[in-house]
């Protein structure tokens, strides 16, 4: 059972740059890795050949055993990267900028802290682990005492950060002012360089709520967001990354949810991992082999803020004007556009569509991202829809629609 | 089988002919068989339209001028009676190949030629006959709603639904054309062209070919009736009781139809196993077709006379068995009119239905009007007028392009739906809701559902006046009115089954509905919905405020989010609201069935019929689509007893208390109030801040901050306005209703508990509603009354909760100046009222007793006050009583004691105890809590613990307890609410042992058979069938783009968690009704006056001994039933055979079910009788039947006798 859990059965790497090859060819044959005790000592091997910069000896990955034992015990529904291969994969898509030491990354849900270490002997200078399971946090801590500042821990869910209702907030819950004034972060201004790198697997219950309430905070910057651009590199499932990613024409899948996510950021496919490479808590085995009979990858994803998001007309203000307009236009992809808009201000709709050079009878399913964020721009400017009352009905609707 | 009584028909050769085609030799042969086939066929056609015309009397005209367009100008010109035709043509021929053919001519070219000539033959036919006739034709409407109908089926039938449903929609359709057209002759063309197709064929049945022979009887055509049964047979079915009583009316309509055909047809029934018999007591008739049935076998059997079984050997559960068997000391109370009086009452509720809505005043009319309120007014009913005008040019367009698409779009078929009413009908239902839409909108779904219901029960209403049912339901009804005014041994219920069975001529009251299914409902009610909103337009600057002047729509249709679904919501335009809202309408336009009664309510005598008159009524309220209550119901034999209670309490005749309304209203037309719980009028709202998100003058923050303020306004405005519509409703039907007597007929939802129907204004309703409420009857106080009434007042207060009944007379005698001051100056006076729980209703009761006192002998003084009583209180006593558990029985006052216990109080005490030996121990948490428990703390939790509330509602209800103390430490709300609740269950389980273990008991068997794949069922003491309509969800395509939930499909997959969490509470709940009709009927049987409020009893103070003396008796006779046992063994019956095994379920049975029961639990059980505590404890009942909201008694009182 082992050797098949952490074997990496075939990867798909979509980098075409020479150092994807690297990271390839620096792969162990799959003969090899049938034995975990051999592929343990390959990979430090290779690893110490390949990073001079692993100076600490308890920064070695531990025994792959133990590490699988402990992330099958853990009783939440969760992914471990146990594979150090998987985890130098990781750590190489996060490019050469880890060991800059500007830029911040936050590790969620570390678990035994096997890519921790991948990303600390990368050369990491600055890592912050945030997990959630108090099981894991001993060890963590253990590390972070031995080592010079390079990580802090905290017991945090990142992905339950700020919730919504109120009440009294118990780690691993907290609110990210807490979390980013505990670690000393400070605010930094929209076009800046991105100061943090989120690096983690996303939760396998409610994957849309949590993008959803991430994409909405971003376009208004609250929650995290007020810190500046902090980019995602999550693992998630294929078909996730389908819809994030979906084409205008793609009636199923090319929702607001899409267009709001690919109006926000750059997003790019950095690898594909077959599910088999991560190990999952023992409670899960059932769902998750149900879950992914169609789609049997994890997609790691860059999500990278957009520089010029707020630089032509969208403010954060005004932002969840654009969120709903969104939502109304693709509530139904296969109603005309010009019909939404002539219900926001009757009979201005051909004028915008002709301004966007856009046809008359174009479907709301078949406008593109930008074109949706051109829209709002126009209708922002123009004094017909600020007359129009709908546009009060949508600012009534933002405090909580859809989150 | 079963032709050769119909040979004689001259016809029949050709249809044998055309049986003959069905398996064609060779292709050449084939073609030319085929046009053989089409030549019979056209000139049969041609014959029969000929006839035909003469039955045709609904002329329409715009389909005259329609040019016809599916066969198209080339192949049937522009002549409209062609049209249907040509379509008829194929449908009748044998074969598929051609019936494709004329649809699609293009592809047919080789037989162009020789249709053309024949249609050529047939348009100049009817020509000849549209010219004889002139415009009393009716071209093709008929044809087109049957076709339509019957392909509407089609797609239906391609996602493999069941058998049953399909033939119920095509019941529903077909019987909706019926309504409307008389000329059907392409129905059974139509159905014979599906008969064909093999794929659906599966799905027919012999009552969908008896919709089809119907239709053929009605018109007097044999020959028709004759090739249905050959199809039937060729279909290898076998014709039923409707088939034969289709054909039997058929010949009875034909007066010279020979006595041979008539008698090989009662042959061949009775080789069918089928008796004459069955065919009266079993069909159901409509219009004059019983009569012509009778007429029929008279020709051959002069002297025979139908012979109906009697329920006169009625099995009746044992619960009542004596009741209904010994009842020569019944006295049923009697109501004080005339006959003369009665009928009156009935001639203006009848004609109140038969309008289907009524208008009446609005009480904010006596409000003077100032001049923008005139001027809105006005401009409000401009706008009416307009829109009536619009829609009603968009619904015939619309109509029109359905009628031209009918064959394409098999789908969304409505267009026989739209053809039920007059299209105006169809424009006032939605204009109706216009007015009715609230401030912030409506989902689409309910606005759908209420659209499509509107028009159900308009088109049912017109479906019994055709069916002459009007007539009927007067005679019976004018004989039935008799028993009321005199003193009899008969029940209502039974009084009108006699007199049905007296009345055989004419239609059958019951069983002539079919309710639409659900999917129909939405669909017509998105179509009109569709129609409101592209259609209903304003002018922008109407008000005068926009800026330019443009044609903006007044509804919207947008979507509204909530977690990841997506929900279809109808807004309405502000400018729309703003003048609706400033007009004030003088008039409100309700659905007849908002208006109580005028006359007592017609008697539930079958599960199909009673209460209204005319409008459509479900004796068990369904969730929506559900239809699994109705079979069962159906199926049950013995439901006379919930029937009679129900009717029991719609006989309750009742009167508005003026001086309470007047008082009401006057605040209402003043300010309101929101301490009286009277919702003031919205320019009492808040303004609604204004400002604009585009002023660069403003921070973020600011913005922020006024963008929360102006959503919190808004919120809160729509708040306002909906309780202060609903207040206006109320007071707006009771201001109607103020000099009359008028009924609440009921029914009853999935438990047995059982609502007035009427649902704005009615005893369940609000303090304001109870406090305008008297019996119409008044009765003496007798001796006793006075002090009743004085209790029932402090009951009102909540004051003295924990005193005894004693107590609580000796306060109100100490604050009789007080009482009398209210009653002189309610509104100046020292207010005493104004703080009582329930103000209005302890207002009342202050009136009442003034004038009691004030009376020369207040013994004599005659009172319509209704006194509560709580009846079985709380759940904890059905469990307590079901477990035979001593400890728990005593502190719910099962067993005799002393003083009053409070279950509460004893919760409370064993949860500090269990704290403190925790602190001892040392835990932080129960430490903090020292010295916080109260009784106060658990109440919520304990009281809804029966109703199933699971620890993490326990710990909510605490947390809500926790932060009400300011001192306790925030930090610790969580901790100490988690522990606290499970102490709470510990307590509990440990004072209610035998609670526990049957609940769990119940929740697991819930459980198994949920898991099994079926829904949980069980049969209440008195023979109410109960099933849980809780199924999974699903998703289903209403029309091209609306998309709704629908909880209740084919399948019928239970949902689990619900199957078991719903269980216990709600098998208590239908002992809570049980016990409650059982106490109506006993009550009925003393001559009480009694309605009741699910567990809160009321009656005249005078008679308010003799019930409480009854509800406990029958509380005894309820529990003295072996309930669980029969529970267990109903289960293990209907779950644990066949294939399903449920070993464990068997095993799972409580152990006293199993052991004698007083082995068990020591509780004498006779005790009851004797205990001094039971059932007093006024009950604060609120408005709202949620199970979290039963909010039950408290304090316990000693009863006086």
């Amino acid at each position: 059972v082992l050797t098949t859990v952490q074997r990496r059965a075939y990867s798909l790497d979509r980098l075409s740059s020479p150092q994807s090859t690297k990271g390839q060819n620096s792969q162990q044959p799959r003969t090899e890795r049938l034995s975990p005790s051999s592929t343990l000592t390959q990979r430090n091997l290779s690893a110490a050949a390949v990073k001079t910069l692993c100076q600490y000896d308890f920064l070695d990955i531990g025994n792959v055993e133990e590490n699988l034992r402990r992330a099958k015990k853990c009783k939440k529904i969760r992914h471990f990267i146990i594979n150090p291969d998987l985890a130098n994969l990781v750590a190489h898509h996060l490019g050469p900028d880890i060991q800059d030491s500007k830029t911040v990354l936050f590790e969620c849900n570390p678990g035994p802290g096997v890519l921790t270490r991948t990303l600390l002997k990368a050369g990491a200078q600055r890592l912050v682990a945030l997990e959630s399971d108090k099981s894991f946090l001993h060890d963590l801590q253990d590390l972070e005492g031995r080592l010079d500042g390079q990580l802090e821990v905290v017991h945090c869910d990142y992905f339950k950060l700020d919730p919504i209702g109120n009440g009294l907030l118990k780690p691993p819950i907290m609110f990210s002012d807490k979390l980013f004034t505990d670690l000393g972060i400070s605010k930094a201004n929209w076009t800046d360089d991105v100061p943090i790198k989120v690096i983690g697997i996303l939760p396998h219950r409610n994957v849309r709520g949590v993008l959803l309430k991430m994409v909405y905070g971003l376009f208004e910057q609250l929650s995290v967001y007020r810190y500046g651009r902090i980019e995602f590199n999550l693992f998630m499932s294929e078909k996730e990354y389908q819809k994030l990613t979906a084409c205008p024409g793609d009636m199923l899948y090319y929702r607001a949810f899409a267009v709001l996510w690919q109006i926000a950021c750059d997003i790019q496919l950095l690898h594909k991992e077959p599910w088999d490479s991560f190990v999952g808590s023992s409670r899960q085995s059932t769902t998750v082999s149900r879950g992914n009979l169609a789609n049997d990858h994890m997609c790691l994803v860059r999500l990278r803020p957009r520089a010029d998001l707020f630089s032509s007309g969208l403010t954060p203000s005004n932002a969840s004007t654009l969120l709903m307009m969104v939502k109304q236009c693709l509530a139904k992809r296969k109603i005309r556009l010009i019909e939404r808009l002539n219900l926001w201000s009757p009979d201005s709709g051909s004028k915008l569509l002709s301004e966007l050079a856009l046809p008359e009878d174009v479907l709301t399913g078949h406008v593109y991202p930008e074109k949706y964020l051109h829209l709002f721009q126009l209708m922002d400017k123009s004094q017909e829809f600020t007359q129009s009352w709908l546009y009060e009905e949508i600012l009534e609707n933002t405090q909580r629609g859809g989150w | 089988m079963c032709v050769q009584f119909l040979c004689a028909e001259s016809n029949l050769t050709l249809q044998r002919r055309k049986l003959s085609f069905f398996i064609p030799k060779t292709n050449d042969d084939k073609k030319r068989r085929l046009e053989q086939s089409l030549v019979d066929v056209l000139e049969a056609r041609i014959q029969q339209l000929q006839s035909d015309v003469v039955d045709v009397q609904h002329a329409k005209v715009q389909f005259v001028s329609a040019p016809s367009s599916r066969t198209a100008s080339t192949l049937s010109g522009k002549s409209p009676k062609s049209q249907p035709q040509a379509k008829d043509v194929p449908k009748s021929s044998k074969s598929n190949a051609s019936s494709k053919c004329m649809e699609k001519p293009s592809r047919e070219k080789k037989n162009k030629l020789k249709k053309e000539q024949h249609l050529q033959k047939i348009q100049t036919k009817v020509k000849e006959s549209k010219a004889s006739k002139g415009s009393q034709m009716l071209p093709g409407t008929s044809h087109e709603i049957i076709s339509s109908t019957a392909k509407k089926t089609a797609p239906i039938n391609e996602k493999k639904k069941s058998r049953e449903k399909l033939s119920e929609e095509i019941r529903a359709a077909v019987s909706s054309t019926s309504a409307t057209a008389a000329g059907t002759a392409a129905l059974s063309q139509k159905a014979l062209e599906e008969a064909e197709e093999g794929m659906r064929r599966r799905h027919l049945n012999t009552d969908i070919y008896n919709i089809m022979m119907r239709v053929w009887s009605k018109q007097g055509k044999l020959d028709q009736i004759g090739h249905i049964f050959i199809l039937l047979q060729e279909a290898g079915l076998k014709p039923n009781l409707g088939s034969y009583s289709a054909a039997l009316e058929c010949m009875g309509r034909n007066t010279n139809c020979l006595p041979e055909i008539i008698t090989r047809c009662l042959n061949q029934m009775e080789e069918d196993g089928l008796s004459v018999d069955d065919l009266f007591s079993r069909c159901a008739f409509r219009q004059d077709e019983q009569d012509l049935v009778l007429n029929a076998i008279r020709v051959v059997q002069p002297q025979y006379q139908p012979t109906l079984t009697t329920n006169g050997d009625q099995q009746y559960p044992s619960v009542v068995e004596n009741y209904y068997t010994q009842r020569t000391e019944h006295r049923y109370p009697k109501l004080h009119f005339t006959k003369q009086e009665l009928q009156e009452r009935f001639t203006q509720q009848l004609s109140m239905e038969e309008a289907c809505t009524v208008t009446i005043d609005s009480v904010e009319a006596s409000k003077p009007a100032t001049e923008n309120v005139d001027k809105m007014r006005k401009l409000l009913s401009e706008l009416r007028a307009q829109w009536h005008k619009t829609l009603l040019q968009a619904f015939k367009e619309k109509k029109m392009i359905l009628f031209k698409t009918s064959s394409k779009n098999l789908r969304s078929n409505l267009y026989p739906y739209i053809c039920l009413l007059n299209d105006s009908e169809y424009v006032d239902i939605m204009l109706q809701s216009v007015t009715k839409m609230p401030l912030s909108g409506e989902s689409l779904m309910i606005l759908a559902q209420d659209l499509g219901d509107r028009v159900y029960t308009k088109y049912s209403v017109r479906l019994k006046q055709q069916n002459h049912m009007v007539q009927k339901i007067s005679s019976i009804y004018s004989s039935y009115i008799d028993i009321l005014a005199k003193d009899t041994e008969v029940l209502p219920r039974e009084r009108w089954c006699e007199l049905e069975a007296e009345h055989t001529a004419g239609p059958i009251l019951k069983g002539v509905e079919f309710s639409w299914p659900y999917i129909v409902t939405l669909q017509v009610g998105t179509f009109l919905v569709d129609l409101m909103v592209k259609n209903l337009k304003i002018n922008s600057d109407v008000l005068g405020s926009a800026h330019d002047r443009k044609l903006i729509p007044i509804l919207y249709h947008m979507y509204t989010f909530r977690c990841t679904r997506q929900v279809g919501f109808i807004k309405p335009h502000p400018i729309y609201t703003q003048i609706l809202q400033d007009a004030m309408d003088t008039k409100l336009t309700f659905d007849s069935y908002v208006i109580p009664t005028l006359c007592p309510p017609v008697p539930w005598a079958s599960i199909k019929f009673g209460a209204y008159l005319l409008t459509p009524t479900k004796i068990m309220r369904t969730m929506e689509g559900a239809t699994q209550h109705e079979a069962l119901l159906e199926k049950s034999q013995n439901l006379q007893p919930v029937m009679d209670s129900l009717n029991q309490l719609g006989n309750c005749a009742w009167k508005v208390n003026k001086p309470v309304l007047d008082i009401i209203i006057s605040i209402f037309n003043d300010k309101g109030s929101v301490k009286l719980d009277i919702p003031p009028p919205m320019s009492e709202a808040p303004k609604i801040p204004h400002f604009n998100p585009q002023d660069p003058s403003y921070m973020a923050t600011e913005k922020a901050q006024m963008r929360k303020e102006v959503v919190d306004a808004k919120k809160k405005w729509g708040e306002m306005h909906s309780l202060r519509m609903d207040a206006l409703y109320k007071l707006s039907i009771a201001n109607y209703m103020r000099d009359q007597v008028f009924w609440f007929p009921h029914n009853m939802d999935f438990r047995g508990r059982i609502y007035p129907c009427p649902p704005h204004f009615n005893h369940l309703g609000s303090d304001v509603s109870r406090a305008i409420l008297l019996f119409a009857e008044g009765k003496p106080l007798g001796p006793k009354g006075l002090d009743w009434l004085k209790i029932h007042l402090v009951n009102l207060t909540g004051l003295k909760k924990r005193s005894a009944l004693q107590g609580r007379l000796d306060y109100a005698n100490s604050v009789m100046e007080d009482i009398l001051d209210s009653a002189d100056n309610p509104l100046n006076g020292k207010k005493w009222w104004m703080d009582a729980d329930e103000r209005w209703q302890a207002l009342a009761c202050c009136m009442e007793i003034a004038n009691a006192v004030r009376s020369p002998d207040p013994e004599q003084f005659i009172s319509h006050f209704p006194v509560h009583q709580d009846g079985s209180c709380n759940g904890l006593q059905h469990y307590a009583a079901l477990g035979r558990d001593v400890i728990g029985a005593t502190s719910v006052n099962l067993m005799p004691c002393d003083l009053p216990q409070d279950v509460y109080s004893g919760v409370a005490q064993q949860v500090e105890e269990l704290r403190a030996r925790d602190a001892e121990k040392g835990q932080k948490i129960a430490q903090v809590l020292e010295g916080l428990i109260s009784r106060k703390m658990v109440k919520q939790t304990v009281m809804t613990v029966v109703y199933g509330v699971t620890r993490y509602g326990g710990r909510l209800q605490i947390e809500k307890r926790l932060k009400e103390i300011n001192e306790f430490p925030k930090d610790y709300i969580w901790v100490a609410s988690r522990y606290l609740v499970l102490l709470v269950f510990s307590a509990l389980k440990e004072m209610f042992t035998g609670t526990r273990e049957i609940q769990d008991w119940l929740t697991e068997s819930a459980r198994l058979i949920s898991k099994s794949g079926h829904t949980v069922e069980w049969v209440t003491p008195l023979g109410l069938p109960i099933i849980q309509p809780y199924h999974r969800k699903r998703n289903q395509v209403v029309s091209t783009n609306i998309n709704f939930q629908i909880g209740h499909d084919v399948k019928e997959r239970p949902d689990t968690v619900k199957q078991k969490n719903a269980f216990p509470p709600n098998f208590i709940h239908s002992l809570d009704s049980t016990h409650m009709m059982l106490t109506s009927l006993h009550c009925y049987s003393a001559g009480l006056t009694f309605v009741s409020v699910h567990d809160c009893y009321w009656t005249h103070p005078l008679t308010v001994d003799t019930m409480n003396k009854i509800c406990r008796e029958q509380f005894v006779a309820l529990h003295s039933q072996p309930i669980l046992q029969d529970l267990s063994t109903f289960l293990l019956r209907k779950f644990c055979t066949g294939p399903i095994k449920m070993k464990q379920m068997e095993s799972q049975t409580p152990p006293h079910l199993k052991t004698n029961t007083t082995q068990y639990g020591q509780l004498l059980f006779e005790n009851l009788l004797f205990s001094m505590l039971l059932f007093f404890c006024y009950r604060l009942e609120k408005h709202n039947f949620s199970l979290c909201n039963v909010n039950i008694v408290t304090a316990v009182v000693l009863i006086l006798i």
